[in-house]
């Protein structure tokens, strides 16, 4: 009688251990060992870290329960003191029409029931190019197009992207047909996105939508943004000195 | 003779009309993606309602002959003209483009087009093969079932060694009684070993100090694992694949990731971003049909009948992968525009992952063509300052003197401050990041 309970108990620690050891297979969700778990998971907030379960004590306050946002409506980065850049960068003060709510998701902007596409015709790109500073712009234009336009316009902006081109995409138009567009409009699109694109205002901030737009009507005209020997605009150019205000 | 050359008539017109085809199939399937496209599709409502059987559709719903033409060239005019037109332009707010241009001929020809265009879900229903690479995430892993079959072949045979341990014990007390022996004096499990051990001394000593080197060994390895997150792939709401992104469709990492050249953090792209897409790509396969539901569903998106936002959004809580230390300070910007680095090197080849991001083993980012090569594992202390030691600043800062930017002011200070110091830092040719101070503590920690 006694020996049986003793290989039962030894029975019972063996399979006890093993059961141990098995539950120490990792964790998809787990990192690893960390020297101070509380300087990957500090009381100074990180982006995108989940601070709800910090070593398997749960804190339900801290849980994650909210996605990356856009930035709030409204609010304006810290572009320094210079007052050209800080006119330049103040909200856009066009509004999307009101049918952007369901077409485009804008639901959290100020909406307005005009045409406002139509109004922003006259708006004038900020951006003033000159001999000087051509090269600069269009060399910002190219970096801003590769990183954020091209997949779809496509490198020589005929419309065929590779997202058109594998077939995951269509209905790009070439800018080449769309050479009425005026500049303001141009930006309007850009700013909160046109039919099937979207809005693209928090990827982009103004200045760099602005560069863009020059950059593109290079697209439409390979003789914009050369300027002849007096200094002259070869193509006209639809910018303006003073910025536009409300 | 004559039935020859009617042979010959039959074919040379089967080739004309197969050709007459063709053209008009090529011409409308160019004019729909030139004119027709930003707005419309064959099978989906987007921005206009989908085309598919179109001029049916008015017949049954009583528009007048001919009014879709004239709606297409000027829907303002079919529109007046036509009560079932008028009805047709109150589907959406956003007005139809004018195609004055459009002869009938060449409306039909798109129409005609639009017609013969399978609905996508049914080439996926009826087994083809989804084209350009778009292959469904497999997100299983078999890791965790392997190692249980172990456990349980482990306590069998544990079990097994026991119980024919306990029998021949039992028999050998039933034997030790059957010869009249007093079983008190019967030893116990430990002393029995112990008597053993004694017996071969030589070969228990020498297993047991190997026992102990390798434990010890195990332990430091341990140790140094601590820290080391190499291979971490935490599971992710959306298995989202990147090959599919940014290899076969071309988007540029900063397209999603936009606050990389900015800021400190890269970004996790918000559902808008997402839906600059995903509006219009509805998956090919149900598994990814089913993954880009739940961008739905964190848009509100309303993908049935004209496709609208509810304005009803839901997070998408991804799990972050590449944790820092709070005691370290990375800069996402400070690398990417400054020192012009491209994402590859440390993040390995995007183009090419099919599953959900994990943080790359070195061996990997070593075999990634144009990456600096490095030794120690990703997301450690020595990894980045191995970098630094060997990594020289931005190219062409050195002898592009007029380049503006942090470098070239850099380059000024040296030149015109301390020649020999320059001299000293030009000895391997190039100017690398520690030599600027890289490799101070308070670059990274403060």
């Amino acid at each position: 009688m006694k020996i049986k309970f003793k290989a039962l108990a030894s029975l019972a620690v063996i399979s006890i251990t093993t059961l141990l050891l098995g539950s120490c297979t990792a964790d998809a969700d787990s990192s690893g060992l960390e020297y101070m778990p509380d300087m990957y998971r500090s009381p100074a907030i990180e982006p995108y870290v989940d601070y709800g379960e910090v070593r398997g004590r749960e804190n339900k306050d801290m849980k994650m329960k909210i996605s990356a946002l856009v930035p709030p409506m409204g609010t304006v980065p810290y572009f320094g003191t210079d007052s050209t850049t800080v006119n330049l960068m103040l909200p856009y003060f066009r509004k999307a029409n009101v049918a952007f709510r369901e077409t485009h998701g804008l639901y959290g902007d100020n909406l307005s029931i005009k045409d406002e596409y139509a109004l922003a015709i006259a708006d004038k790109n900020p951006i003033k190019l000159t001999a000087d500073n051509v090269e600069l712009v269009f060399k910002q234009g190219k970096e801003l197009y590769t990183a954020m336009c091209q997949h779809c316009h496509s490198e020589k902006g005929d419309g065929n992207g590779p997202m058109v081109l594998s077939g995951a995409y269509v209905g790009v138009p070439n800018y080449v047909d769309r050479a009425a567009l005026s500049d303001g409009q141009m930006f309007y699109s850009i700013y909160y996105g046109k039919n099937a694109m979207g809005s693209h205002s928090s990827q982009l901030n103004k200045k760099e939508i602005w560069t863009l737009v020059h950059y593109v009507r290079k697209f439409q005209n390979a003789e914009y943004g050369k300027f002849d020997a007096s200094g002259a605009a070869v193509v006209a150019l639809q910018t303006s000195d003073t910025l536009v205000k409300k | 003779m004559f039935r020859k050359f009617r042979n010959w008539c039959f074919s040379a017109l089967t080739i004309v009309f197969v050709a007459g085809t063709t053209t008009t199939y090529a011409q409308g399937d160019a004019l729909f993606k030139a004119k027709c496209a930003s707005c419309h599709q064959p099978h989906k409502n987007g921005t206009g309602p989908k085309l598919f059987q179109v001029r049916q559709k008015w017949s049954d719903g009583g528009a007048k002959e001919g009014s879709i033409y004239q709606w297409v060239n000027n829907w303002q005019t079919a529109a007046a003209s036509d009560p079932y037109a008028q009805t047709v332009s109150t589907w959406s707010p956003t007005a139809m483009s004018a195609f004055p241009e459009l002869k009938k001929e060449e409306i039909n020809s798109i129409m005609d087009w639009v017609d013969s265009q399978p609905e996508p879900g049914a080439a996926a229903a009826d087994g083809s093969t989804p084209a350009d690479g778009m292959t469904p995430v497999d997100g299983e892993t078999e890791d965790s079932s392997t190692s249980w079959i172990w456990i349980i072949l482990g306590v069998i045979f544990i079990t097994i060694i026991l119980a024919i341990g306990g029998v021949r014990r039992q028999l050998k007390f039933v034997s030790d009684e059957n010869a009249g022996k007093d079983s008190s004096d019967n030893l116990t499990y430990s002393e029995e070993l112990k008597a053993w051990a004694w017996k071969y001394k030589t070969y228990v000593g020498i297993s047991a100090l190997v026992v102990v080197i390798s434990l010890i060994v195990t332990l430091f390895l341990g140790l140094y694992s601590i820290g080391v997150v190499e291979e971490y792939q935490p599971s992710q709401p959306i298995a989202f694949p990147h090959a599919i992104h940014a290899g076969i469709n071309g988007i540029d990492c900063k397209y999603c990731h936009n606050s990389v050249t900015k800021s400190k953090s890269a970004g996790l792209p918000t559902v808008n971003i997402c839906m600059n897409c995903h509006k219009q790509v509805i998956g090919r396969t149900p598994a990814q049909q089913e993954q880009i539901a739940k961008i739905y569903d964190a848009a509100g998106w309303d993908p049935a009948g004209a496709g609208k936002y509810t304005g009803k959004t839901n997070p998408i809580i991804w799990n972050k992968v590449h944790v820092l230390p709070d005691h370290v300070y990375f800069n996402h910007s400070q690398h990417v525009v400054v020192g012009g680095i491209d994402c590859k090197q440390c993040h390995g080849d995007m183009t090419k992952m099919v599953e959900t991001a994990k943080v790359q083993t070195t061996a990997e980012l070593n075999k990634v063509e144009g990456n600096v090569p490095l030794t120690k594992p990703t997301m450690t202390m020595g990894w980045c300052i191995e970098c630094h030691g060997v990594k020289e600043i931005s190219t062409g800062a050195i002898t592009d003197t007029k380049k503006d930017g942090y470098y070239a002011e850099i380059h000024k200070r040296l030149l015109n401050n301390d020649k020999t110091l320059y001299g000293k830092y030009l000895q391997d040719g190039k100017v690398t990041v520690s030599e600027l101070g890289g490799w101070e503590c308070a670059k990274c920690h403060y």
